[in-house]
């Protein structure tokens, strides 16, 4: 025995080329069939829009001329400062507010936390246009704290800017109580033990433990507000901002090269903050030790006291808000007859709402969710765990990334171009339900996507070898074992999906027909057409239905984790 | 000799640059335990990979019972497996994961539940069918993870370091349990470990391996008493490493010492690495009666319970220390203390002589 002779054609040997049993090509058709997906409701329609920029209205290529045009333009190109500043603006105060907020919730000894975080959440379940409709209610013409302006409108940035802190502040939240809740109480005690002083521990250790969430949730919100078109549409006033530009050269102008130039600016800043922000977050990920002590605050009063003032100001804002969005709601003519009726409710008097849209956005709401999450998870799940076509993995993966730097708009103009196209087999579904699932599906991939890799990634990752060397084909071990297990995620994306149907404006604004009309959309028409507390009745609706969600979601996971605790660890 | 059940050819794997598996050949016979064994990174798991067809490699050929398999997908190859992580699946009970590649073969229901029940018997965990892995220990998750495997009868089994998640006292006893299991079932097992102690009272042969290549393949004794090179005599066991001098054939120069030994195919003159294990090293008493010998000073005796460790220096030896094992009870009827000179004997057959130049050797 021993070592066999070696033979000597090793220098010439073949590469081995391994063959594809069923496994491997239905899970290779299966990546096909998700990159086809992701390319036809995402790259395409992107690239169209791009090639869009460079026609003229017939077509034609024109080069540059349609940018020359808009960067010449005052009147154009004046509103990428005033979206730059006001967003920065915006993220400065946000990220202020955000991080005090979640520093008394993480760190702090305060009272009635659970209630605390419950409301910092509540802006999620709301349409962006709710806080300006709310704001209008309060500092507007007619508004019933209109003197805490000094004389300033609330029309225009003042409004914008505190409209975008409302709604992108649980946002911001989210990350920061993260990146602050894995803090390693050994350094506290090293500090401290070396005489550090309060300040000195917060700037060298609070600090630097949560800089990469504070980058990531600056960035997150400064994309948020600058793609956001609900506020400043309803409040902005004569305040041009790149994304109120898009809608106004689209459906406005009909000018729909000039549409697809403002995109592509708007699409700059996004691109950049994605970056940014992937980047702090694997930072963020990598810098929690798996050793980590963690870090239970103890009580300091004056600290104390501080913070549960900081946390009460502004829940009561956040209340006071969407208090004021359901009372505007109620009031039978506001400022004049403020007794309560429901009539507003009844949207048959209204211009450009009715309960059909609501009819249409709960459809709408309940596809995205089910396909969606279906979808994702699928495809999170061939990413991760396909044993073939490595490269195709790594295209898919990419593939899923992109809408978190795509805006809302521009996705929506961009389905414009590519379903509308005549020569397009798919022009049917234009003006369909079917073009808002999938538009709502894309626009909301990146985060589902990535919740679901998060959640593979906790899963043996041999799993698939094991259940091969059984003989059982994947889609057995995926039905049974690995989306069992990754069911509580599962649930959290359909929620994500559902909620984020429920309230999104942006990329659908171009794409619903008289038969496809949306709750959202609804607001912020009703709006348009001065018909505001229609317009706050049904914001209500969507926040009263979320919230309901919300609530279900609760009680199907702790039903979840009741069941299945018998098999968690731990449990 | 019959043709071996697993014959590998010439195995190679890169990742990119780096080949982790270079030019390998093995032949594994039919019922025969083998241990891979080797320090981390050395490419254990690749080969294991290779073999199982979860990671293909990228040249060389792989042939089980006489059929190539070589480029197969796993799920058309003829293997259990077990990882050191278990794998077991969380969600489904003892009884559900060892069912889980019968239910897939259109048995009936009865005749798998008795199956199932056979192996909870086999791995002595008969009443824990309903329960869910969590529930149990490590060693037991171990053994459903086994069973799971055997459950389908595969022939060729594939351990991954089974045991190295667990802690000391139910290694050895799950390394019995594994073992008399092998026997029993007479099926061809390949574990990977990088015990050697492990590797040694498990195996029927060893694969040593290093850097990706072969270093020695050969039964436990053969390993531990005629190791190929450098590396495998430093790797198994303890080993002292003298620089020495070969004189004329047959006989090197240690310090002032001459010692008869077997020659390999060294020259006269050429500088040599002499290679002596502790156990080796006999203690002959303060006068002299012994060919080959030296005398030499107890510099440090280290009390272990059934042994002694001694420290040798001095005398003979000069500057070199030689590290020997002297069973307690010769230790006791001679009345070693520190400090002591007296006489030690190294059978010539015991040392092996290797080049200059470690660790290329
Ligand atoms: N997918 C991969 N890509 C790149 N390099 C790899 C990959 N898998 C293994 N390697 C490298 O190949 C070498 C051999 O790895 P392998 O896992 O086979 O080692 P091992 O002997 O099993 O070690 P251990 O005892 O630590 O498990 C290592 O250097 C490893 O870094
Ligand atoms: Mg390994």
């Amino acid at each position: 025995m021993g070592i066999p002779m070696a033979d000597t054609v090793v220098m010439t040997a073949p590469r081995v080329r391994p063959r594809l049993g069923r496994d491997e090509w239905l899970m290779g058709g299966g990546l096909l069939a998700l990159a086809l997906y992701l390319a036809v409701t995402l790259l395409v329609p992107l690239v169209i829009m791009l090639a869009k920029s460079v026609q003229d209205r017939e077509g034609a290529f024109v080069g540059l001329s349609n940018f020359a045009h808009y960067f010449t333009n005052p009147a154009l190109s004046g509103a990428i400062g005033n979206s730059l500043w006001v967003s920065v603006l915006a993220t400065l105060i946000v990220i202020a507010l955000a991080f005090g907020y979640a520093y008394a919730l993480t760190r702090g000894c305060i009272p009635f936390k659970g209630f605390f975080r419950l409301v910092a959440m509540a802006p999620l379940l709301a349409p962006s246009l709710l806080s300006a409709i709310a704001l209008i209610y309060l500092f507007g013409n007619q508004g019933a704290l209109k003197d805490w302006l000094f004389g300033e409108s609330i029309y225009g940035p003042i409004g914008i800017v505190m409209g975008s802190v409302f709604w992108t502040f649980p946002h911001a939240l989210i990350i920061l109580i993260t990146a602050l809740s894995t803090a390693d109480a050994r350094l506290y005690e090293a500090s401290e033990s070396l005489g550090a002083s309060r300040w000195r521990t917060f700037t060298t250790v609070t600090l630097p433990g949560a800089r990469y969430g504070l980058i990531s949730a600056t960035f997150v919100v400064f994309t948020l507000v600058i793609t956001d078109f609900g506020v400043p549409k309803v409040i902005g006033g004569q305040f041009n901002m790149l994304a109120t530009d898009i809608y106004k050269q689209v459906v406005g102008q009909q000018n729909f090269q000039m549409g697809a130039v403002v995109s592509l600016v708007l699409l700059l800043p996004a691109v950049v903050a994605f970056f940014v922000e992937r980047w702090a977050q694997t930072r963020q990920s990598s810098a929690v030790s798996s050793r980590a002590v963690p870090y239970r605050p103890k009580p300091r009063s004056a600290r104390d006291l501080v913070l549960l003032g900081l946390v009460s100001v502004v829940a009561a804002m956040i209340l006071g808000i969407l208090g004021m969005a359901a009372f505007a709601s109620l009031a039978k003519l506001w400022p004049y007859n403020l007794s309560l009726t429901l009539s507003h409710y009844d949207f048959s008097a209204a211009d450009g709402g009715s309960w059909a849209s609501y009819g249409n956005s709960i459809r709408l709401a309940l596809y995205t969710a089910f396909f969606g999450s279906m979808i994702v998870f699928a495809g999170a799940y061939l990413v991760e765990k396909a044993r073939v076509a490595q490269p195709l993995r790594t295209a898919t993966h990419l593939l899923a990334l992109i809408p978190m730097a795509v805006p809302g708009m521009v996705l929506g103009l961009a389905y414009i171009f590519f379903f509308n196209a005549p020569g397009n087999p798919l022009n049917f579904l234009y003006g369909s339900m079917a073009i808002l699932v999938l538009a709502t599906i894309a626009h909301f991939y990146t985060v589902s996507h990535l919740t679901a890799l998060t959640a593979l990634k906790q899963l043996d990752p041999e799993f698939e070898s094991v259940s091969a060397s059984l003989k059982t084909p994947f889609y057995r071990t995926l039905w049974r074992v690995t989306t069992p297990m990754c069911l509580p995620a599962i649930l959290d994306i359909a929620i994500y999906f559902f909620i984020n149907a429920m309230t999104t404006v942006s990329a659908v604004v171009f794409l619903y027909s008289p038969n496809t009309t949306l709750a959202s959309v609804a607001v912020l028409n009703m709006d348009d057409a001065g018909d505001t507390a229609p317009a706050a009745a049904m914001a209500m609706l969507i926040v009263l239905t979320a919230g309901a969600v919300r609530l279900l979601h609760t009680a199907l996971s702790h039903w979840l984790h009741r069941r299945t605790q018998g098999w968690r660890r731990g449990g | 000799m019959t043709t071996p059940y697993l014959r590998i050819r010439n195995l190679t794997k890169r990742f990119g640059d780096f080949t982790a598996l270079d030019d390998v050949s093995i032949d594994i016979h039919q019922g025969e335990f083998v241990c891979f064994l080797g320090p981390s990174g050395c490419g254990k798991t690749t080969l294991l990979r290779a073999i199982s067809g979860l990671d293909i490699q990228t040249h060389g050929t792989v042939e089980q019972d006489g059929r190539d398999i070589s480029a197969l997908p796993p799920a058309q190859r003829d293997f259990g497996i077990v990882f050191q992580s278990y794998a077991l699946f969380q969600n489904l009970t003892v009884a559900r994961n060892i069912a889980y590649g019968l239910e897939n073969r259109k048995q009936p229901k009865a005749a798998i539940r008795q199956r199932v029940q056979e192996l909870l018997e086999l791995i002595g965990l008969p009443d824990s069918g309903n329960k869910y892995p969590s529930q149990l220990s490590g060693g037991q998750q171990q053994r459903v993870a086994l069973a799971r495997a055997l459950a389908v009868s595969p022939g060729l089994l594939l351990l991954d370091e089974p045991l190295s998640a667990l802690d000391a006292k139910v290694r050895v006893y799950l390394r019995d349990e594994i073992k008399a299991l092998q026997r029993r079932l007479g099926i061809t097992t390949i574990m990977i470990t990088h015990d050697q102690e492990e590797a040694i009272s498990m195996a029927d042969r060893i694969v040593v391996m290093r850097a990706g290549k072969i270093e020695q393949v050969g039964t436990p004794l053969e390993i531990y008493h005629q190791p190929a090179s450098l590396f495998v005599a430093e790797f198994i066991g303890a080993m002292n490493l003298l620089p020495a001098l070969l004189v004329q054939q047959g006989e090197i120069q240690l310090g002032q010492a001459r010692l008869a030994c077997k020659v390999n195919g060294f020259a006269p003159g050429t500088a040599v690495q002499a290679a002596v294990r502790p156990e080796d090293v006999v203690c002959t008493g303060r006068t002299n009666g012994h060919a080959n010998s030296f005398h030499a000073e107890v510099q440090d005796l280290e009390f272990m319970g059934p042994f002694f460790w001694l420290s040798l220096g001095g005398g003979e030896l000069g500057e070199h220390r030689l590290r020997a094992q002297l069973p307690s009870q010769q230790a006791r009827e001679l009345n070693l203390h520190p400090r002591d000179s007296t006489h030690f004997h190294i059978p010539a057959e015991h040392i092996r002589l290797f080049p200059d130049g470690y660790p290329h050797g």
